[in-house]
Protein backbone atom coordinates (compact mmCIF):
# COMPACT_ATOMS: atom_id res chain seq x y z
CA UNK A 1 0.00 0.00 0.00
CA UNK A 2 2.72 2.39 0.88
CA UNK A 3 4.46 1.69 -2.55
CA UNK A 4 1.64 2.39 -4.30
CA UNK A 5 0.81 6.00 -1.93
CA UNK A 6 4.92 6.75 -2.90
CA UNK A 7 3.86 6.23 -6.51
CA UNK A 8 1.27 8.15 -6.72
CA UNK A 9 3.04 11.06 -5.13
CA UNK A 10 6.21 10.75 -7.32
CA UNK A 11 3.76 10.73 -9.95
CA UNK A 12 2.49 14.07 -8.88
CA UNK A 13 5.60 15.50 -8.58
CA UNK A 14 6.67 14.38 -12.60
CA UNK A 15 3.11 15.20 -13.81
CA UNK A 16 4.45 18.83 -13.47
CA UNK A 17 7.95 18.13 -15.31
CA UNK A 18 5.98 16.12 -17.86
CA UNK A 19 3.55 19.25 -18.53
CA UNK A 20 7.32 20.94 -19.30
CA UNK A 21 8.48 18.33 -21.92
CA UNK A 22 4.81 18.35 -23.15
CA UNK A 23 5.31 22.16 -24.39
CA UNK A 24 8.71 21.31 -25.88
CA UNK A 25 8.30 18.19 -26.77
CA UNK A 26 4.76 17.77 -28.69
CA UNK A 27 3.90 21.54 -28.82
CA UNK A 28 6.83 22.73 -30.18
CA UNK A 29 7.83 19.19 -31.35
CA UNK A 30 11.45 20.29 -30.61
CA UNK A 31 13.28 17.21 -28.90
CA UNK A 32 14.72 19.14 -25.74
CA UNK A 33 17.44 17.22 -23.91
CA UNK A 34 18.05 20.02 -21.91
CA UNK A 35 15.58 18.33 -19.71
CA UNK A 36 18.40 16.25 -17.99
CA UNK A 37 20.32 19.50 -16.54
CA UNK A 38 17.57 21.48 -16.00
CA UNK A 39 15.83 19.06 -13.22
CA UNK A 40 19.10 18.81 -11.52
CA UNK A 41 19.51 22.66 -12.19
CA UNK A 42 16.24 23.37 -10.35
CA UNK A 43 16.83 20.40 -7.28
CA UNK A 44 20.73 22.11 -7.14
CA UNK A 45 19.09 25.77 -6.67
CA UNK A 46 16.26 25.17 -4.36
CA UNK A 47 18.18 22.64 -2.10
CA UNK A 48 20.70 25.76 -1.62
CA UNK A 49 18.07 28.21 -1.06
CA UNK A 50 15.80 26.14 0.87
CA UNK A 51 18.78 25.24 3.39
CA UNK A 52 19.15 28.53 4.10
CA UNK A 53 15.10 28.17 5.74
CA UNK A 54 13.90 29.68 2.27
CA UNK A 55 11.68 26.77 0.60
CA UNK A 56 9.09 28.46 -1.26
CA UNK A 57 11.97 31.41 -2.66
CA UNK A 58 13.79 27.94 -3.89
CA UNK A 59 11.54 27.13 -5.94
CA UNK A 60 10.64 30.34 -7.39
CA UNK A 61 14.72 31.02 -8.19
CA UNK A 62 14.21 26.76 -9.47
CA UNK A 63 11.50 28.34 -11.85
CA UNK A 64 13.27 31.28 -13.01
CA UNK A 65 16.74 29.54 -13.57
CA UNK A 66 14.89 26.32 -15.17
CA UNK A 67 13.81 29.21 -17.33
CA UNK A 68 17.06 30.84 -18.57
CA UNK A 69 18.40 27.42 -19.41
CA UNK A 70 15.52 27.26 -21.66
CA UNK A 71 16.34 30.34 -22.83
CA UNK A 72 20.15 29.37 -23.42
CA UNK A 73 19.13 26.14 -25.63
CA UNK A 74 16.62 28.13 -27.44
CA UNK A 75 19.43 30.73 -28.40
CA UNK A 76 21.40 28.04 -29.75
CA UNK A 77 18.72 26.71 -31.82
CA UNK A 78 17.73 29.68 -33.00
CA UNK A 79 19.89 32.45 -33.59
CA UNK A 80 23.18 30.39 -33.92
CA UNK A 81 21.38 27.85 -36.22
CA UNK A 82 23.01 24.53 -34.56
CA UNK A 83 20.55 21.20 -34.46
CA UNK A 84 17.80 21.55 -31.54
CA UNK A 85 19.40 17.83 -29.81
CA UNK A 86 22.67 19.01 -30.09
CA UNK A 87 21.60 22.23 -28.16
CA UNK A 88 19.97 21.00 -25.47
CA UNK A 89 22.69 18.78 -25.13
CA UNK A 90 25.66 21.43 -25.00
CA UNK A 91 23.58 23.33 -22.60
CA UNK A 92 22.81 20.06 -20.87
CA UNK A 93 26.69 19.44 -20.32
CA UNK A 94 27.48 22.22 -19.38
CA UNK A 95 25.26 22.90 -16.75
CA UNK A 96 26.73 19.59 -15.04
CA UNK A 97 29.44 22.09 -14.32
CA UNK A 98 26.99 24.48 -13.18
CA UNK A 99 24.89 22.44 -11.12
CA UNK A 100 28.35 21.04 -9.20
CA UNK A 101 29.26 24.59 -8.56
CA UNK A 102 25.58 25.61 -7.19
CA UNK A 103 25.90 22.70 -4.87
CA UNK A 104 29.41 23.28 -4.01
CA UNK A 105 31.09 21.00 -5.57
CA UNK A 106 29.51 18.20 -3.16
CA UNK A 107 27.93 15.53 -5.21
CA UNK A 108 24.49 15.76 -2.70
CA UNK A 109 22.86 18.62 -0.01
CA UNK A 110 20.62 17.30 2.37
CA UNK A 111 18.13 19.99 3.86
CA UNK A 112 17.29 17.56 6.48
CA UNK A 113 16.20 19.61 9.29
CA UNK A 114 15.03 22.56 7.32
CA UNK A 115 11.83 24.15 6.51
CA UNK A 116 10.27 22.47 3.59
CA UNK A 117 7.33 23.61 1.31
CA UNK A 118 5.13 20.78 3.06
CA UNK A 119 5.38 23.01 6.48
CA UNK A 120 3.01 25.67 5.45
CA UNK A 121 0.20 23.53 4.94
CA UNK A 122 1.44 21.11 8.23
CA UNK A 123 -1.33 22.95 10.38
CA UNK A 124 -4.76 22.52 8.05
CA UNK A 125 -3.68 18.91 6.77
CA UNK A 126 -3.67 15.71 8.69
CA UNK A 127 -0.24 14.04 8.01
CA UNK A 128 -1.23 10.99 5.52
CA UNK A 129 -2.61 13.26 2.98
CA UNK A 130 -0.30 15.84 3.82
CA UNK A 131 2.83 15.48 0.72
CA UNK A 132 -0.26 14.18 -1.74
CA UNK A 133 -2.20 17.27 -1.02
CA UNK A 134 0.22 19.60 -1.79
CA UNK A 135 1.16 17.65 -4.79
CA UNK A 136 -2.28 18.14 -6.06
CA UNK A 137 -2.39 21.66 -4.98
CA UNK A 138 0.77 22.72 -6.90
CA UNK A 139 -0.25 20.73 -10.38
CA UNK A 140 -3.37 22.02 -10.57
CA UNK A 141 -2.21 25.82 -10.31
CA UNK A 142 0.44 25.05 -12.76
CA UNK A 143 -1.55 23.34 -15.44
CA UNK A 144 -4.64 25.88 -14.92
CA UNK A 145 -2.25 28.81 -15.41
CA UNK A 146 -0.25 26.67 -18.52
CA UNK A 147 -3.92 25.81 -19.83
CA UNK A 148 -5.25 29.32 -19.85
CA UNK A 149 -2.16 30.52 -21.38
CA UNK A 150 -2.52 28.09 -24.17
CA UNK A 151 -5.55 29.99 -24.95
CA UNK A 152 -3.91 33.01 -25.64
CA UNK A 153 -2.37 34.87 -28.93
CA UNK A 154 0.89 34.06 -27.77
CA UNK A 155 -0.45 30.61 -26.89
CA UNK A 156 -1.88 29.67 -30.07
CA UNK A 157 1.16 31.33 -31.65
CA UNK A 158 3.32 28.85 -29.62
CA UNK A 159 0.78 25.96 -30.55
CA UNK A 160 0.91 26.64 -34.11
CA UNK A 161 4.95 27.04 -34.25
CA UNK A 162 4.98 23.85 -33.50
CA UNK A 163 2.08 22.99 -36.52
CA UNK A 164 3.64 24.83 -39.03
CA UNK A 165 6.35 27.29 -39.09
CA UNK A 166 6.05 28.40 -42.67
CA UNK A 167 2.52 29.44 -41.94
CA UNK A 168 3.02 31.02 -38.63
CA UNK A 169 6.09 33.18 -40.62
CA UNK A 170 3.40 34.46 -43.01
CA UNK A 171 1.24 35.24 -40.40
CA UNK A 172 3.67 37.77 -39.21
CA UNK A 173 4.72 35.64 -35.64
CA UNK A 174 8.03 35.39 -34.77
CA UNK A 175 8.63 31.76 -34.72
CA UNK A 176 12.01 31.78 -33.11
CA UNK A 177 10.63 34.29 -30.50
CA UNK A 178 7.96 31.74 -30.06
CA UNK A 179 10.71 27.75 -29.51
CA UNK A 180 12.11 30.56 -27.06
CA UNK A 181 9.64 31.21 -24.81
CA UNK A 182 8.20 27.43 -24.96
CA UNK A 183 11.48 25.84 -24.21
CA UNK A 184 11.63 28.72 -21.21
CA UNK A 185 8.43 27.61 -19.89
CA UNK A 186 9.45 24.24 -20.82
CA UNK A 187 12.41 23.62 -18.67
CA UNK A 188 11.06 26.09 -16.25
CA UNK A 189 8.54 23.87 -15.19
CA UNK A 190 11.12 20.69 -15.22
CA UNK A 191 13.45 22.71 -12.84
CA UNK A 192 10.17 23.23 -10.47
CA UNK A 193 9.59 19.62 -10.71
CA UNK A 194 13.43 19.06 -9.42
CA UNK A 195 12.60 21.90 -6.50
CA UNK A 196 9.65 20.08 -5.63
CA UNK A 197 11.71 16.85 -5.79
CA UNK A 198 13.98 17.91 -3.06
CA UNK A 199 11.59 18.94 0.00
CA UNK A 200 10.03 15.60 -1.06
CA UNK A 201 12.84 13.08 -1.14
CA UNK A 202 15.17 15.61 1.39
CA UNK A 203 17.93 15.80 -0.55
CA UNK A 204 19.51 16.95 -4.21
CA UNK A 205 21.86 15.39 -6.29
CA UNK A 206 24.19 15.89 -9.09
CA UNK A 207 23.08 13.22 -10.90
CA UNK A 208 19.10 13.09 -10.15
CA UNK A 209 18.45 14.30 -13.73
CA UNK A 210 19.48 11.99 -15.71
CA UNK A 211 16.87 9.81 -17.69
CA UNK A 212 14.12 12.89 -17.24
CA UNK A 213 13.42 12.79 -20.72
CA UNK A 214 12.72 9.57 -21.12
CA UNK A 215 10.67 9.46 -18.33
CA UNK A 216 8.52 12.46 -19.47
CA UNK A 217 7.80 11.25 -22.92
CA UNK A 218 6.88 7.73 -21.17
CA UNK A 219 4.10 9.66 -19.32
CA UNK A 220 3.37 11.75 -22.50
CA UNK A 221 2.63 8.80 -24.84
CA UNK A 222 1.38 6.45 -21.66
CA UNK A 223 -1.29 9.44 -21.31
CA UNK A 224 -2.21 9.76 -25.03
CA UNK A 225 -2.14 5.93 -25.59
CA UNK A 226 -5.24 6.04 -23.01
CA UNK A 227 -7.06 9.22 -23.08
CA UNK A 228 -6.12 10.36 -26.81
CA UNK A 229 -5.43 14.11 -27.84
CA UNK A 230 -8.65 15.44 -28.63
CA UNK A 231 -7.87 18.50 -26.91
CA UNK A 232 -5.15 20.28 -25.05
CA UNK A 233 -7.20 19.51 -21.94
CA UNK A 234 -7.21 15.75 -22.85
CA UNK A 235 -3.74 16.42 -23.24
CA UNK A 236 -2.85 17.51 -19.92
CA UNK A 237 -5.16 14.87 -17.66
CA UNK A 238 -3.56 12.27 -19.76
CA UNK A 239 0.06 13.37 -19.01
CA UNK A 240 -0.65 13.44 -15.17
CA UNK A 241 -2.26 10.04 -15.50
CA UNK A 242 0.36 8.66 -17.48
CA UNK A 243 3.05 10.03 -15.20
CA UNK A 244 1.19 8.87 -12.25
CA UNK A 245 0.58 5.24 -14.14
CA UNK A 246 4.53 4.81 -15.27
CA UNK A 247 5.29 5.12 -11.29
CA UNK A 248 2.71 2.56 -10.45
CA UNK A 249 4.70 0.28 -13.68
CA UNK A 250 7.81 1.20 -11.64
CA UNK A 251 7.14 0.38 -8.44
CA UNK A 252 5.61 -2.92 -9.97
CA UNK A 253 8.50 -3.72 -11.22
CA UNK A 254 10.44 -2.61 -7.82
CA UNK A 255 8.11 -5.46 -5.95
CA UNK A 256 8.64 -8.08 -8.30
CA UNK A 257 12.43 -7.79 -6.95
CA UNK A 258 14.10 -5.62 -9.57
CA UNK A 259 16.71 -3.60 -8.42
CA UNK A 260 16.17 0.22 -8.45
CA UNK A 261 19.25 1.06 -10.31
CA UNK A 262 17.36 -1.54 -13.23
CA UNK A 263 14.66 1.29 -13.64
CA UNK A 264 16.16 3.40 -16.23
CA UNK A 265 16.72 0.00 -18.69
CA UNK A 266 12.56 -0.50 -17.71
CA UNK A 267 11.87 2.91 -18.54
CA UNK A 268 14.09 2.91 -22.23
CA UNK A 269 12.60 0.00 -23.28
CA UNK A 270 8.47 1.04 -22.07
CA UNK A 271 9.43 3.79 -24.35
CA UNK A 272 10.99 1.99 -26.77
CA UNK A 273 7.96 -0.50 -27.04
CA UNK A 274 5.08 2.46 -26.85
CA UNK A 275 6.66 4.26 -30.04
CA UNK A 276 7.58 1.29 -31.51
CA UNK A 277 4.88 -1.04 -31.14
CA UNK A 278 2.62 0.75 -34.10
CA UNK A 279 5.44 0.19 -36.77
CA UNK A 280 6.21 -3.52 -35.81
CA UNK A 281 1.94 -4.05 -35.86
CA UNK A 282 1.76 -2.40 -39.14
CA UNK A 283 4.68 -4.44 -40.75
CA UNK A 284 2.87 -7.45 -39.13
CA UNK A 285 -0.33 -6.55 -41.10
CA UNK A 286 1.46 -5.96 -44.23
CA UNK A 287 3.13 -9.31 -43.99
CA UNK A 288 -0.22 -11.22 -43.83
CA UNK B 1 2.65 53.48 -55.88
CA UNK B 2 2.56 50.75 -53.72
CA UNK B 3 5.31 47.86 -54.54
CA UNK B 4 8.52 48.83 -56.28
CA UNK B 5 11.36 46.34 -56.99
CA UNK B 6 14.93 48.47 -57.62
CA UNK B 7 17.82 46.39 -59.32
CA UNK B 8 17.03 43.34 -57.59
CA UNK B 9 19.37 40.53 -57.99
CA UNK B 10 19.65 37.27 -56.97
CA UNK B 11 22.21 34.46 -57.42
CA UNK B 12 21.65 30.78 -55.76
CA UNK B 13 24.71 28.89 -54.72
CA UNK B 14 27.06 31.68 -56.15
CA UNK B 15 30.47 30.82 -56.62
CA UNK B 16 29.77 26.89 -56.86
CA UNK B 17 29.37 24.64 -60.62
CA UNK B 18 25.52 25.04 -60.03
CA UNK B 19 25.62 29.15 -59.54
CA UNK B 20 22.24 29.81 -60.54
CA UNK B 21 20.96 33.53 -61.65
CA UNK B 22 17.40 33.11 -60.53
CA UNK B 23 16.88 37.47 -60.80
CA UNK B 24 18.90 40.06 -63.13
CA UNK B 25 18.95 43.13 -61.57
CA UNK B 26 15.36 43.24 -61.67
CA UNK B 27 13.23 46.48 -61.96
CA UNK B 28 9.43 45.79 -61.10
CA UNK B 29 6.52 48.07 -59.79
CA UNK B 30 2.82 47.82 -59.04
CA UNK B 31 0.31 50.58 -58.56
CA UNK B 32 -2.26 50.49 -55.80
CA UNK B 33 -5.03 48.18 -56.60
CA UNK B 34 -3.35 46.49 -59.52
CA UNK B 35 -3.53 42.92 -60.04
CA UNK B 36 -0.98 41.36 -62.07
CA UNK B 37 -0.44 38.13 -63.19
CA UNK B 38 3.12 36.30 -63.72
CA UNK B 39 3.36 33.84 -66.35
CA UNK B 40 7.30 31.87 -67.44
CA UNK B 41 8.63 28.99 -67.72
CA UNK B 42 9.69 26.84 -64.74
CA UNK B 43 13.22 28.36 -63.33
CA UNK B 44 12.54 31.51 -64.89
CA UNK B 45 11.96 32.99 -61.55
CA UNK B 46 8.65 33.71 -60.21
CA UNK B 47 8.70 31.76 -57.22
CA UNK B 48 11.67 33.64 -56.12
CA UNK B 49 10.64 36.96 -57.10
CA UNK B 50 7.85 36.54 -54.57
CA UNK B 51 10.11 35.04 -52.24
CA UNK B 52 12.34 38.41 -52.22
CA UNK B 53 8.97 40.23 -52.01
CA UNK B 54 8.00 37.94 -48.57
CA UNK B 55 11.42 38.17 -47.30
CA UNK B 56 11.89 33.95 -47.70
CA UNK B 57 15.25 35.18 -49.35
CA UNK B 58 17.42 38.23 -49.43
CA UNK B 59 18.62 39.64 -52.52
CA UNK B 60 22.15 39.80 -53.45
CA UNK B 61 21.67 43.13 -54.40
CA UNK B 62 18.78 46.18 -54.54
CA UNK B 63 15.61 47.20 -52.73
CA UNK B 64 12.02 46.21 -51.93
CA UNK B 65 9.94 49.47 -51.20
CA UNK B 66 6.36 48.33 -49.95
CA UNK B 67 3.95 51.42 -50.03
CA UNK B 68 6.90 53.89 -49.61
CA UNK B 69 8.65 52.14 -47.34
CA UNK B 70 12.11 50.69 -47.93
CA UNK B 71 11.52 46.64 -46.25
CA UNK B 72 14.90 45.09 -47.97
CA UNK B 73 15.89 44.27 -44.62
CA UNK B 74 13.19 43.39 -42.96
CA UNK B 75 12.85 39.72 -41.69
CA UNK B 76 10.08 37.73 -43.22
CA UNK B 77 7.73 37.89 -40.13
CA UNK B 78 7.71 41.66 -40.05
CA UNK B 79 7.00 41.85 -43.65
CA UNK B 80 4.05 39.22 -43.27
CA UNK B 81 2.14 42.32 -41.08
CA UNK B 82 1.52 43.75 -44.31
CA UNK B 83 1.44 40.84 -47.03
CA UNK B 84 -0.45 37.90 -47.56
CA UNK B 85 0.20 34.75 -48.94
CA UNK B 86 -0.85 31.42 -50.48
CA UNK B 87 1.41 28.85 -51.64
CA UNK B 88 0.82 25.72 -54.10
CA UNK B 89 0.58 23.46 -51.40
CA UNK B 90 -2.85 23.71 -49.72
CA UNK B 91 -1.03 22.19 -46.49
CA UNK B 92 1.63 25.06 -46.51
CA UNK B 93 -1.31 27.96 -45.45
CA UNK B 94 -2.47 26.50 -42.47
CA UNK B 95 -2.11 24.72 -38.89
CA UNK B 96 -3.07 21.18 -39.54
CA UNK B 97 -4.23 20.45 -35.53
CA UNK B 98 -5.64 23.35 -34.50
CA UNK B 99 -9.33 23.73 -35.62
CA UNK B 100 -10.55 26.53 -38.65
CA UNK B 101 -11.60 29.55 -35.63
CA UNK B 102 -7.97 29.29 -34.16
CA UNK B 103 -6.57 29.19 -37.41
CA UNK B 104 -8.88 32.45 -37.92
CA UNK B 105 -7.69 33.90 -34.80
CA UNK B 106 -4.17 33.21 -35.74
CA UNK B 107 -4.35 35.18 -38.83
CA UNK B 108 -6.85 37.73 -36.99
CA UNK B 109 -4.07 38.83 -35.01
CA UNK B 110 -1.80 39.63 -37.59
CA UNK B 111 0.42 42.55 -37.47
CA UNK B 112 -0.61 43.32 -33.74
CA UNK B 113 1.61 42.79 -31.07
CA UNK B 114 0.21 39.60 -29.71
CA UNK B 115 -0.53 39.45 -25.86
CA UNK B 116 -1.82 37.41 -23.09
CA UNK B 117 -5.35 38.48 -24.26
CA UNK B 118 -7.43 35.43 -25.45
CA UNK B 119 -6.73 34.53 -28.68
CA UNK B 120 -10.18 34.03 -29.87
CA UNK B 121 -12.65 36.75 -28.38
CA UNK B 122 -16.15 36.12 -28.84
CA UNK B 123 -16.90 39.41 -31.06
CA UNK B 124 -14.18 37.82 -33.29
CA UNK B 125 -16.33 34.65 -33.67
CA UNK B 126 -19.13 36.64 -35.36
CA UNK B 127 -16.59 37.70 -37.75
CA UNK B 128 -15.25 35.06 -38.97
CA UNK B 129 -18.52 32.95 -38.95
CA UNK B 130 -19.45 36.06 -41.63
CA UNK B 131 -16.33 35.49 -43.45
CA UNK B 132 -16.70 31.76 -44.29
CA UNK B 133 -19.98 32.75 -44.75
CA UNK B 134 -18.80 34.38 -47.75
CA UNK B 135 -17.41 31.29 -49.08
CA UNK B 136 -20.35 29.08 -49.36
CA UNK B 137 -18.64 26.18 -48.31
CA UNK B 138 -20.52 25.45 -44.65
CA UNK B 139 -17.43 25.99 -43.14
CA UNK B 140 -18.84 28.70 -40.69
CA UNK B 141 -20.82 25.39 -38.97
CA UNK B 142 -17.41 23.64 -38.70
CA UNK B 143 -15.95 26.53 -36.66
CA UNK B 144 -14.16 23.47 -34.26
CA UNK B 145 -13.16 21.11 -37.06
CA UNK B 146 -9.39 20.83 -37.14
CA UNK B 147 -8.14 22.00 -40.49
CA UNK B 148 -6.60 18.58 -41.54
CA UNK B 149 -9.67 17.07 -41.92
CA UNK B 150 -10.93 19.78 -44.69
CA UNK B 151 -10.15 18.56 -48.38
CA UNK B 152 -7.18 20.74 -50.41
CA UNK B 153 -9.49 23.20 -51.80
CA UNK B 154 -11.68 24.17 -48.66
CA UNK B 155 -8.12 24.40 -46.82
CA UNK B 156 -6.82 26.69 -49.46
CA UNK B 157 -10.25 28.54 -49.12
CA UNK B 158 -10.06 28.92 -45.53
CA UNK B 159 -5.97 30.18 -46.43
CA UNK B 160 -6.99 32.95 -48.38
CA UNK B 161 -9.59 33.88 -45.87
CA UNK B 162 -7.01 34.30 -43.15
CA UNK B 163 -5.03 36.09 -45.86
CA UNK B 164 -7.07 38.66 -46.29
CA UNK B 165 -9.35 38.95 -43.11
CA UNK B 166 -6.92 42.02 -41.90
CA UNK B 167 -6.50 43.76 -45.88
CA UNK B 168 -3.25 43.23 -46.77
CA UNK B 169 -1.08 45.87 -48.49
CA UNK B 170 0.15 43.08 -51.09
CA UNK B 171 -1.62 39.73 -51.65
CA UNK B 172 0.94 36.98 -53.36
CA UNK B 173 -0.43 33.98 -55.03
CA UNK B 174 2.19 31.31 -56.19
CA UNK B 175 -0.12 29.25 -58.00
CA UNK B 176 -2.43 29.04 -55.43
CA UNK B 177 -4.91 26.21 -57.84
CA UNK B 178 -2.43 24.82 -59.99
CA UNK B 179 -2.82 21.97 -56.89
CA UNK B 180 -6.52 21.92 -56.88
CA UNK B 181 -8.96 19.58 -59.41
CA UNK B 182 -10.32 22.07 -62.24
CA UNK B 183 -13.68 22.73 -60.72
CA UNK B 184 -12.49 23.49 -57.73
CA UNK B 185 -9.62 25.26 -58.88
CA UNK B 186 -12.47 27.59 -60.71
CA UNK B 187 -14.18 28.20 -57.44
CA UNK B 188 -10.92 29.06 -55.54
CA UNK B 189 -9.62 31.00 -58.21
CA UNK B 190 -13.11 33.29 -58.66
CA UNK B 191 -13.62 33.74 -54.64
CA UNK B 192 -10.22 34.52 -54.88
CA UNK B 193 -10.60 37.36 -57.54
CA UNK B 194 -14.17 38.21 -55.94
CA UNK B 195 -12.08 39.42 -52.58
CA UNK B 196 -9.23 40.88 -54.31
CA UNK B 197 -12.11 43.46 -55.92
CA UNK B 198 -14.02 43.87 -52.89
CA UNK B 199 -11.07 44.95 -50.57
CA UNK B 200 -8.66 46.61 -53.81
CA UNK B 201 -5.83 44.25 -52.83
CA UNK B 202 -2.64 44.77 -54.68
CA UNK B 203 -2.12 41.55 -55.71
CA UNK B 204 0.63 39.22 -57.71
CA UNK B 205 -0.51 35.93 -58.76
CA UNK B 206 2.19 33.82 -60.41
CA UNK B 207 -0.02 30.99 -62.67
CA UNK B 208 1.31 28.42 -65.35
CA UNK B 209 -2.32 29.00 -67.18
CA UNK B 210 -2.63 31.13 -69.61
CA UNK B 211 -6.13 31.27 -70.20
CA UNK B 212 -5.88 31.97 -66.67
CA UNK B 213 -3.51 34.72 -66.45
CA UNK B 214 -5.56 37.01 -69.33
CA UNK B 215 -8.84 36.30 -67.60
CA UNK B 216 -7.70 37.72 -64.06
CA UNK B 217 -6.39 41.28 -63.19
CA UNK B 218 -5.39 44.04 -65.11
CA UNK B 219 -2.14 43.60 -66.03
CA UNK B 220 0.27 40.59 -67.08
CA UNK B 221 4.29 40.09 -66.59
CA UNK B 222 6.12 37.84 -68.24
CA UNK B 223 9.60 36.12 -66.97
CA UNK B 224 12.24 34.49 -68.28
CA UNK B 225 15.46 33.77 -67.08
CA UNK B 226 15.46 35.99 -64.44
CA UNK B 227 14.07 38.75 -66.09
CA UNK B 228 10.81 40.51 -66.93
CA UNK B 229 10.57 40.38 -71.08
CA UNK B 230 7.53 41.99 -71.46
CA UNK B 231 4.53 43.81 -69.35
CA UNK B 232 0.90 43.62 -70.53
CA UNK B 233 -1.73 45.70 -70.36
CA UNK B 234 -4.74 47.66 -71.42
CA UNK B 235 -5.44 47.58 -74.86
CA UNK B 236 -3.38 44.66 -76.12
CA UNK B 237 -3.61 42.61 -73.44
CA UNK B 238 -7.54 42.98 -74.03
CA UNK B 239 -7.36 42.56 -76.81
CA UNK B 240 -4.67 39.28 -77.15
CA UNK B 241 -5.87 35.04 -76.76
CA UNK B 242 -4.15 32.88 -75.00
CA UNK B 243 -2.89 31.28 -78.43
CA UNK B 244 -1.29 34.81 -79.29
CA UNK B 245 0.20 34.85 -75.39
CA UNK B 246 1.91 31.84 -75.88
CA UNK B 247 3.18 32.91 -78.99
CA UNK B 248 4.08 36.46 -78.65
CA UNK B 249 6.05 35.11 -75.49
CA UNK B 250 7.71 31.84 -77.74
CA UNK B 251 9.02 34.89 -80.18
CA UNK B 252 10.16 37.38 -77.18
CA UNK B 253 11.82 34.75 -75.37
CA UNK B 254 13.58 33.27 -78.31
CA UNK B 255 15.09 36.65 -79.10
CA UNK B 256 15.91 37.24 -75.69
CA UNK B 257 17.72 34.07 -75.40
CA UNK B 258 19.71 34.47 -78.67
CA UNK B 259 20.76 37.86 -77.67
CA UNK B 260 22.07 36.83 -74.41
CA UNK B 261 24.01 33.72 -76.32
CA UNK B 262 25.60 36.19 -78.42
CA UNK B 263 26.56 38.65 -75.88
CA UNK B 264 27.91 35.86 -74.06
CA UNK B 265 29.82 34.72 -76.96
CA UNK B 266 30.61 37.83 -78.00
Amino acid sequence: MQILITAMELGLIFGVMSMGIFITFKILNLPDLTIDGSYTLGAAVAAVITVQGHPYLGVLAAFACGALAGIITGLLHTKLHIDPILSGILTMTGLYSINLRIMGQRPTISIFGKKDIYEVFAPWLPATVLKPAVHVLFLFIIGFLLYRFLKTQIGISMIATGDNEEMVRASSINADAMKILGLAIGNALVAGAGAFMVSYTGFADINGGTGMMVIGIASIIVGATLLGESSIFVCFIGVVVGAVLYRYVLALALSIGLAAGDLKLLSSLLVVIAVGLPSVRKRMKGAR
Amino acid sequence: MMLRLENITKTFHKGTPNEKHALHDMNFQADDGDFITVIGTNGAGKSTLLNIISGVFMPDAGAVILDGEDITKRKEHQRARHIGRLFQDPMKGTAPNMTIEENLGLAYARGTRRSLSPGIRKKDRVLFRETLAALDLGLEDRMQTKVKLLSGGQRQALTLMMATIKTPKLLLLDEHTAALDPVTAEKVMRITDERIREHKITTLMITHDVRQALQYGNKTVMLSKGRIVFTLGGEQRKNMGPDELVRYYTETAESISDTMLFSVKG
